[in-house]
């Protein structure tokens, strides 16, 4: 079985399924600890402009929506998430029209469902993610999402906060949004040293002020809490993490 | 900035408003301004009721001339009174939004000097936040009944939604336990502000459209002894005739305490059920007379759905691959979603009850109701169709004891449900 491990880019996913498509039995995938089973055959795809391009013209062909839903679905930090990718595209070109209504293959669900985690945790964290501020006036927002959405973030914030100067600082990928008050980049960045303003901590007293008294304490519903707003994220959540 | 005893006072006094959302508008953000709206509404954090934290939810004031009997702030209660200024709240709210702590901000207040006076400051308050501070956020403003319609009309500018809370379902109670209110004082400028909204639906106005989120309001249920269908039906109207966005239920926690007063809450469970009836009315084309009799309470065994549904066996069981919309709505377990991805699949391929499994399609209540390319999974008799609801349902199914109530007794006797 041969194995295309990509770096993780669209460019070299698009180019791996180019070279995979005719294969019988491969997969296509991003994780470098992928399990390699006694007849499998590495290969590392590196991206090809011109293949990445005649992949994506097929893809847009089929359907107009498909190439940008790939897109989102790559951004999964599921690691299979090129072969759902691959298997929903497969399936694509072979029925030559929009197939993302025909819940019926089993494909569908499941790169529907990855590209759905993708969007439900982007727009979540349009309400989790938390700003401080630091000396200089910029807005600092550090999170470690499961899945690649500083890009997804930073136009809804940019749009939101249009003259100030933010960071959105994904530390668990080393990746950070900047907006500089007129537009944003993203870029690599390991780790931040931040000094916060001197309101800083009292406003943060305000808000666990107000988290606390807002709670009707008569009617506890602590499931429902979890449900919508995971522990996972409370770690940066100043009303949560008792810092 | 306001000290932490103030927040507290204001808060405590604001929690028990149930509307916290924040959706419907798309208020753009200007050049230089902080701010927008984002139409789909954004939840910034849960407390552990599992209510959402949407805006900040506060009061401009709880020192009330009012005495109305549910309220922790009315002017017989012995609480510490505070009030803040327009600028105290302006400062909140800019920090707190900067910080994406909130969507925005919901402003309220007690009654303090005159109704007119109230209305004044909370719109000065507005007025500062949007064009002083350049907020573009969302905001959710409370109508004060009684307040002169003018300013009503001009803070309905700047507002993203606007509110005037019901509080109790008939002109009776109001009278009993708000005395100071009436119906028209609410009714009124519901309509006042419904027309505002219309005219400029009318007239296809952009920029600086009234009230963009539309009108909600808010009712405590289980504080006097309104039914359950007197309620659904007093929805309905409010639905139909002020095209509110939202009507909000409250269960009745006992705060305060009071002889006219029930000492004892309504429970979790009638609100819930309600909103479920609310729901259906809403976006499931059920009228209430179908829901719920007039002077009926809706059954606390299973959900409303379910009911009507048992109600109508002769209508079921439909089959999946041909049944309209409408039909397919109707089926208890099927929401709304559910529905709409059975008819977009159906138009590729002939639906079992595999593909619903897979389509995360629940059947646990649904396939007594439905068939599958001429296939039926349910169960044929009505009593164990219902049973089988009930257990689905999650209600109180006890195991008996010496002190089971006669009622759970005498059903496990007679195996009667």
């Amino acid at each position: 079985m041969k194995i295309f491990v990509t770096d993780g880019t669209v460019t070299a996913f698009f180019t791996a399924v180019f070279d995979a498509y005719r294969e019988k039995n491969c997969v296509i995938t991003s994780d470098t600890r992928v399990q390699l089973s006694f007849d499998s055959e590495v290969i590392h795809v590196v991206g090809e402009r011109e293949k990445n391009k005649r992949v994506q013209n097929a893809v847009y062909k089929c359907d107009r929506q498909a190439v940008d839903d790939i897109v989102l679905a790559l951004r999964s930090g599921d690691p299979s998430k090129e072969q759902t990718a691959f298997e929903y595209l497969k399936k694509l070109l072979e029925i030559k029209s929009p197939i993302s209504k025909m819940l019926s293959l089993p494909q569908v669900i499941d790169f529907n469902e990855t590209v759905r985690r993708v969007t439900l945790e982007a727009h979540r964290l349009k309400g989790l993610l938390r700003f401080m501020e630091s000396r200089e006036g910029v807005l600092y927002a550090p999170y470690s999402p499961d899945n690649d959405i500083t890009d997804l973030l930073m136009p809804h914030f940019a749009a939101r906060y249009n003259s100030e100067r933010f960071v959105i600082h994904d530390v668990k990928r080393k990746i950070a949004g900047m907006y500089d008050g007129h537009e944003w980049i993203t870029g690599y960045a390991g780790e931040a040293e931040i000094y916060l303003s001197e309101y800083e901590q009292a406003f943060k007293n305000l808000w666990k002020k107000y988290y606390n008294s807002v709670n009707i304490k008569e009617r506890p519903h602590i499931k429902q809490m979890k449900g919508y707003m995971p522990v996972r994220y409370w770690k940066f959540l100043p009303e949560k993490n008792g810092k | 900035m306001i000290d932490e005893e103030k927040l507290e006072i204001l808060v405590e006094g604001a929690k028990y408003d149930v509307s916290c959302s924040s959706s419907g508008s798309r208020r753009t953000n200007v050049k230089g301004g902080i701010g927008n709206g984002a139409v789909s509404g954004i939840c910034h954090s849960f407390t552990p009721d599992g209510r959402c934290i949407s805006l900040l939810k506060i009061l401009m004031s709880n020192d009330c001339i009012y005495d109305c009997e549910y309220c922790p702030n009315k002017r017989s209660a012995d609480v510490r009174r505070a009030r803040l200024t327009p600028d105290e709240v302006c400062e909140l709210v800019i920090n707190f939004y900067k910080r994406n702590y909130i969507e925005g901000l919901f402003l309220s207040s007690a009654v303090f000097d005159s109704p007119d006076k109230t209305m004044e400051l909370l719109y000065e308050t507005v007025l500062k936040l949007r064009k002083v501070y350049n907020f573009n956020g969302y905001i959710h403003l409370k109508g004060i009944p009684h307040a002169d319609s003018a300013i009503v009309m001009k803070a309905a500018r700047l507002a993203d939604r606007m509110s005037y809370n019901i509080e109790l379902p008939s002109e009776q109670s109001l009278k009993l336990l708000a005395p100071q209110k009436t119906k028209q004082s609410l009714l009124l400028p519901m309509k006042g502000l419904n027309g505002a909204i219309e005219y400029d639906k009318q007239n296809k106005v952009r920029r600086g459209k009234v009230l963009p989120a539309g009108q909600t309001t808010q009712m405590i249920i289980g504080a006097s002894p309104e039914s359950d269908g007197q309620i659904l039906r007093l929805t309905e109207a409010l639905y139909n005739n002020m095209k509110l966005k939202r009507v909000y239920y409250s269960s009745y926690v006992p705060v305060v305490k009071s002889n006219k007063l029930p000492t004892v809450g309504a429970g979790l469970l009638r609100e819930h059920r309600l909103y479920q009836a609310d729901w259906l009315i809403r976006f499931y084309g059920f009228n209430v007379s179908e829901i719920c009799e007039e002077g009926e309470n809706l059954s606390p065994e299973y959900d409303p759905k379910c009911a009507w549904a048992l109600r109508n066996m002769h209508l079921f069981p439909v089959e999946i691959n041909t049944a309209p919309l409408e039909m397919l709505l109707r089926v208890p377990g099927i929401g709304a979603k559910s529905a709409y991805r059975i008819t977009e699949t159906r138009r590729f391929c002939a639906l079992d009850f595999d593909n619903l499994a897979k389509m995360r399609i629940v059947l646990k209540r649904a396939k007594h109701f439905i068939t599958c390319k001429g296939k039926f999974y349910g169960s044929d008799s009505y009593t164990q169709v219902k049973c089988s609801l009930m257990l689905a349902a999650g209600g109180a199914n006890e195991q008996l004891s010496m002190f089971s109530e006669t009622s759970t007794a005498v059903s496990a006797l007679t195996g009667e449900l």
